[in-house]
C-alpha cells in the first residue's frame, strides 16, 4: 500500500515537472494560478486546524508582493531575494501581531485579521515615497524575466514545499498539540500544551508561506497595486478551495484548488463577470450541507473506515 | 452620598462628555465632525450588538446589509423619486424580510455547528451579497442628490454641516427605541432573557427560536435607518458598508457585549478620535486605521484582565 | 511531607464567592479524599490548584515551588494532573491518541516512545482497543481514558474527579482497584466523590467543604459524624 502511495506521488510530481515542456503558454498560466491558489488554501487549513479561523490570507498576500517589489525596485535586491524578504516581513508582522491578539482568539481573533488587508492598504496609500501610493509600484527587473516556464518551476517548489510542511505537522507532535487545542483548549492545556506558543507558531508559519507567495506572484509581473494586491479574491477563492476539498487536511486543499482552479476557468468563459459570486455560494453550500468536503464525500463513499470523530 | 454614587454610575458618559468639551475647544470641527460621524458608527454597531448578543453569532455580511440597504434607498430615489429619508420605511419592511428569509434558509442551520461554520457562513453570504452588487450595479460610484443635505450653521464662529445631525439623532432615536423595546415589550423582555440565559429561557417557554429569527431581522431592518440616512452625503458604491462591519465589532470590543448605552459611547469616542488624527496636517490618511489600533488595544487590554466578551 | 500547600486561598467571580479562605495541605503518598454536598466548590478548589482559574487571594505552593500565578500547562510540567468531572475526550484523537497527548506534552516524550507508552498505558488500565475511534465507547471507558491521559503526564499529584459516578457495582471495584494500583506506583491523589462507600474504603483522610469553606478534616470515620458535616449534606433538620 505503501509502495503504490508514494509510486503515484512521484509520477504526478514528474508529471507536474514535465507541464511546461509538454504544454503551451496559457496552460502554463492556468497551472501558476492554481499553484498559487492551492499554496494559499493549504495555509489557511494549517491555521485553521488549530481551530482558529483567520482572514489574513490576502493581508499577507499583499505585503510579501509590495515587500518584493520594493526591495527589488529601490534596494536593487534580486528577484528571488525579495521573495525571502516578502517571507521574512509578513512572518515579522504576523508575530507581533499574534503576540497581541492571540491571547483572546476566536472572534477577535478572525476580525482582526479580517482587518489586516485594509489596514495595510491605508498605510501603503499613506507611505508614497516608499510604496507608490494608490497608483501602485512597477518594477522592471521581473521574476527571470517572464520566462514562465522558470516561473513554473519556482511556483511548485514553493508549492511541493507547502505540502511537505503541511504534513510534517500532520505527522509530527505538532499534530497533536494541533488537534488537542482545536478540540477541547482546556484538556489540552490541562495536559501541558503550550496554547499560546503552538497557535504563534502555526501563525507565522503560514503567514510567512502567505508572504512568499504574493511576493512570488507580485514580482512574477513586475507590479503591485493597493487594489489588487491585497484583493479579497485571495481571501475568497482560498477558503472556498479547502472547503470544497476537505478541511483539516493537505489532500483536501489540494483537491479542492485543482477542482474549482479548472472549473473557474470555464467559467470565466462563460460567466466573464461576476463568477466571483460562485465562490460565495460555494462556501455557503459546503458549509450547510456538505462539510467534510470532496475529500470527506470520497472517504464515505469508499467506505474507508473513519479512524476518528471529527467534532467542529 | 447620592450625589457620588450617581457620578459613579453614569462615570463613562460624564468622561465622555468631558473628553467632547475638550476636543470642542481645542479642535470644535474635529469635536462635531467626530460626534456626527461617530453617531453613525453607533447606528450600525448597535444592530450588530443585538444579533452578537442575543442569536449570538457574528455577522460578517453585516456591512453588505448597509450597502444593499443603500443600494435600496438609491432605487427608491432615482426610479420613485422618494425623498431618501422617506424611503427608510419602505428599505426597513424590505430588508427584515431579507435577513428573516436569509436567516430561515441559512443561519438556523449552524447556530448548534459552533464559531468556525457561522463565521464561514456569514463569510460566504457577504461575498455573495458584494459580489451581487457589482454584478447588477457595477462599482461606479453613484449619488443621491437631495438640497438640504448640503445645509450648514456657524456658531461661535464655527462652521459645520448640519445635515450629519441626523446621525446623532437617528442613533439616540435607535438606542432609546431598543432599550424602550427590551424593557417595556414582552418580545423585548423575552429578547433580553434570551440574551442572557438562552437554555433558561428555553425553560420557561420561551419561543427562543422565534426571538433569534426576530432579532435577525430587526438589526439587518435597522441598517435600513442608516442606510436612508447616509445615502445624501455618501458616494453609492458596492463596498460602502464592508468598512462598517469592522468598526461596529470595534465598537462591541470596546463597550462590552450586552452593553447597548456603551456602543453609543464608544461610536462617538471613535469617531472623535478619527476626527483628531484626520485634523492632523499630514496624518489626515491615517484616520482609517484608528479603529484598529483602538482593537488591538481593547484585546490587550482584555487579555491581561484575562477578560473576554 | 506535604506535596501541596494551599494557603488562605479565596476564589471569586464577581459577587460570588466559590472558595473561601481555604487553608490545607495533601501529604505526600496520600489517598485524600475531597467531599461536600453539590456546589461546595470542591471541583472550583481542584480548577484553582490545576491553574484554570486565578486565585483571587491566597497562595499555592506545590512541591516547594510557589504556583500561584504559574499558566496551567506549566503546574502539568511540574506534576500536577487531573480529571473531568464531566468526561472531555479528545474527539478528533483515537483512544491511543488521546493518552499520547498527555505523555508528549506533560511528560516530554519523543513522538514514538509515546506511542509505546500510550499503547501500554491503555493496557495497565484495560482500554481493550486503544486504535478506536471514539464513537462507539462506554462510560467507563471514557473514564479510564481520562484516567489513562492523565497518568501518562507522570504526575506527582493526581485530582479525580467524581470518576466513580454512573459506575455500576463491578466497575466500581475495578475503578478502586486501579486508584490502589495508581497511589502504588508513588502518584499522591486526591478524590472528589459523592459515593461515600468508595470514599470510606480508600481513603486515609478527608477534607469537607460547604458553601466553599472547610469544615471538616480528618478519617472519614469521625468526619462522617460529625453534626456540622451531616447538616450541610442533608439540612438543618437531619
Amino acid at each position: 500500500m505503501k509502495i503504490t502511495k508514494s509510486l503515484i506521488i512521484l509520477l504526478v510530481l514528474i508529471a507536474a515537472a514535465l507541464l511546461p515542456i509538454l504544454t503551451e503558454a496559457y496552460f502554463i498560466s492556468v497551472a501558476i494560478t492554481i499553484l498559487t491558489f492551492m499554496t494559499l488554501a493549504i495555509s489557511w487549513d494549517m491555521m485553521l486546524r488549530t481551530g482558529q479561523l483567520s482572514f489574513g490570507t490576502a493581508g499577507f498576500f499583499g505585503l510579501g508582493g509590495y515587500t518584493g517589489i520594493i526591495a527589488v525596485a529601490d534596494f536593487g535586491v534580486d528577484p528571488v531575494m525579495g521573495i525571502v524578504l516578502g517571507g521574512l516581513l509578513a512572518g515579522g508582522v504576523s508575530l507581533l501581531l499574534g503576540m497581541a491578539i492571540l491571547r483572546l482568539r476566536g472572534l477577535y481573533f478572525a476580525i482582526t485579521t479580517m482587518a489586516l488587508a485594509s489596514v495595510f492598504m491605508v498605510i501603503i496609500r499613506n507611505l508614497r515615497k516608499l510604496t507608490g501610493g494608490p497608483s501602485g509600484k512597477i518594477v522592471y527587473t521581473t521574476l527571470f524575466n517572464y520566462d514562465s516556464t522558470k516561473v513554473y518551476w519556482l511556483m511548485l517548489g514553493i508549492a511541493v514545499g507547502t505540502i511537505v510542511i503541511s504534513e510534517l505537522f500532520q505527522r509530527s507532535r505538532i499534530h497533536f498539540a494541533i488537534d488537542a487545542i482545536r478540540a477541547d483548549e482546556t484538556v489540552a492545556k490541562s495536559h501541558g500544551v503550550n496554547i499560546y506558543k503552538y497557535l504563534i507558531f502555526v501563525f507565522v508559519v503560514t503567514s510567512i508561506i502567505q508572504g512568499v507567495i504574493g511576493s512570488t506572484y507580485a514580482l512574477q509581473y513586475g507590479f503591485v497595486y493597493p487594489e489588487s494586491s491585497f484583493s479579497a479574491h485571495y481571501l475568497l477563492l482560498p477558503i472556498a478551495m479547502a472547503l470544497v476539498g476537505g478541511i483539516y487536511s493537505t489532500i483536501g486543499p489540494v483537491l479542492g484548488a485543482v477542482i474549482l482552479g479548472l472549473s473557474s476557468e470555464y467559467l470565466k468563459l462563460i460567466m466573464p463577470y461576476g463568477h466571483l459570486i460562485i465562490y460565495g455560494v460555494i462556501i455557503v453550500v459546503v458549509v450547510l450541507f456538505m462539510p467534510n468536503g470532496v475529500y470527506g464525500a470520497l472517504k464515505d463513499l469508499f467506505g474507508i473506515r473513519k479512524r476518528r470523530l471529527e467534532e467542529r | 452620598m447620592e450625589s457620588i454614587s450617581f457620578l459613579k454610575k453614569h462615570r463613562n458618559v460624564f468622561l465622555l462628555i468631558a473628553v467632547i468639551v475638550v476636543v470642542a475647544i481645542w479642535k470644535p470641527h474635529a469635536a462635531i465632525y467626530g460626534l456626527q460621524r461617530g453617531s453613525l458608527y453607533s447606528l450600525v454597531g448597535l444592530p450588530l450588538s443585538l444579533t452578537l448578543g442575543v442569536v449570538g453569532i457574528m455577522n460578517l455580511a453585516h456591512g453588505d446589509f448597509l450597502s444593499l440597504g443603500i443600494y435600496f434607498v438609491y432605487l427608491f430615489s432615482t426610479n420613485l423619486g422618494m425623498d431618501p429619508l422617506l424611503s427608510i420605511i419602505p428599505v426597513f419592511v424590505l430588508l427584515f424580510l431579507l435577513g428573516v428569509v436569509i436567516y430561515k434558509l441559512t443561519v438556523t442551520r449552524v447556530l448548534k455547528s459552533g464559531h468556525l461554520n457561522q463565521l464561514l457562513l456569514t463569510f460566504g453570504i457577504s461575498m455573495i451579497l458584494l459580489e451581487a452588487m457589482n454584478l447588477i450595479w457595477t462599482s461606479r460610484p453613484r449619488s443621491v442628490y437631495v438640497e438640504y443635505s448640503s445645509s450648514s450653521t456657524t456658531i461661535a464662529g464655527v462652521r459645520f454641516g448640519t445635515y450629519e445631525l441626523l446621525y446623532v439623532l437617528s442613533a439616540f432615536a435607535v438606542l432609546i427605541a431598543l432599550q424602550l423595546f427590551l424593557k417595556k415589550t414582552r418580545l423585548g423582555q423575552a429578547t433580553f432573557a434570551v440574551g442572557q440565559n438562552p437554555r433558561g429561557a428555553k425553560i420557561v417557554g420561551i419561543n427562543t427560536g422565534f426571538v433569534y429569527l426576530f432579532v435577525f431581522g430587526i438589526s439587518v431592518a435597522i441598517l435600513g435607518i442608516a442606510a436612508g440616512v447616509m445615502v445624501p452625503r455618501f458616494a453609492i458604491f458596492p463596498s460602502v458598508g464592508a468598512a462598517f462591519t469592522m468598526k461596529s465589532f470595534c465598537l462591541v470590543a470596546m463597550a462590552g457585549l450586552g452593553n447597548l448605552t456603551g456602543i453609543l459611547v464608544s461610536g462617538i469616542v471613535l469617531g472623535v478620535g478619527e476626527a483628531i488624527v484626520q485634523s492632523i496636517p499630514g496624518y489626515a490618511g491615517w484616520s482609517d486605521i484608528v479603529f484598529f489600533g483602538v482593537l488591538i488595544a481593547v484585546i490587550m487590554i482584555r487579555s491581561l484582565r484575562r477578560q473576554s466578551l | 511531607m506535604s506535596i501541596l500547600k494551599v494557603e488562605k486561598v479565596t476564589k471569586r467571580f464577581g459577587g460570588l464567592v466559590a472558595v473561601d479562605d481555604v487553608t490545607m495541605e495533601i501529604r505526600q503518598g496520600e489517598i485524600l479524599g475531597l467531599i461536600g454536598p453539590n456546589g461546595a466548590g470542591k471541583t472550583t478548589l481542584t480548577n484553582v490548584i490545576s491553574g484554570l482559574h486565578t486565585v483571587s487571594e491566597g497562595r499555592i505552593v506545590f512541591d516547594g515551588t510557589d504556583i500561584t500565578f504559574l499558566p496551567t500547562h506549566k503546574r502539568c510540567h511540574l506534576g500536577i494532573a487531573r480529571t473531568f468531572q464531566i468526561a472531555r475526550p479528545l474527539k478528533n484523537l483515537t483512544v491511543a491518541e488521546n493518552v499520547m497527548v498527555g505523555g508528549l506534552f506533560g511528560n516530554g516524550e519523543k513522538l514514538k516512545d509515546s506511542r509505546k507508552s500510550a499503547i501500554k498505558l491503555c493496557e495497565t488500565i484495560g482500554l481493550a482497543k486503544p486504535n478506536e475511534a471514539l464513537d462507539k465507547i462506554t462510560v467507563l471507558d471514557i473514564k479510564k481514558i481520562e484516567i489513562a491521559r492523565a497518568m501518562a503526564t507522570k504526575p506527582k499529584l493526581l485530582f479525580l474527579d467524581e470518576v466513580m459516578s454512573g459506575l455500576n457495582m463491578d466497575e466500581t471495584r475495578e475503578m478502586i482497584d486501579t486508584v490502589r494500583k495508581i497511589r502504588d506506583t508513588g502518584v499522591t491523589i486526591c478524590i472528589i466523590e459523592h459515593v461515600m462507600s468508595v470514599i470510606r474504603e480508600i481513603t486515609e483522610r478527608v477534607i469537607v467543604l460547604d458553601r466553599g469553606a472547610i469544615i471538616a478534616e480528618g478519617p472519614y470515620s469521625e468526619v462522617s459524624q460529625q453534626h456540622n458535616v451531616i447538616t450541610a449534606y442533608l439540612g438543618e433538620d437531619a
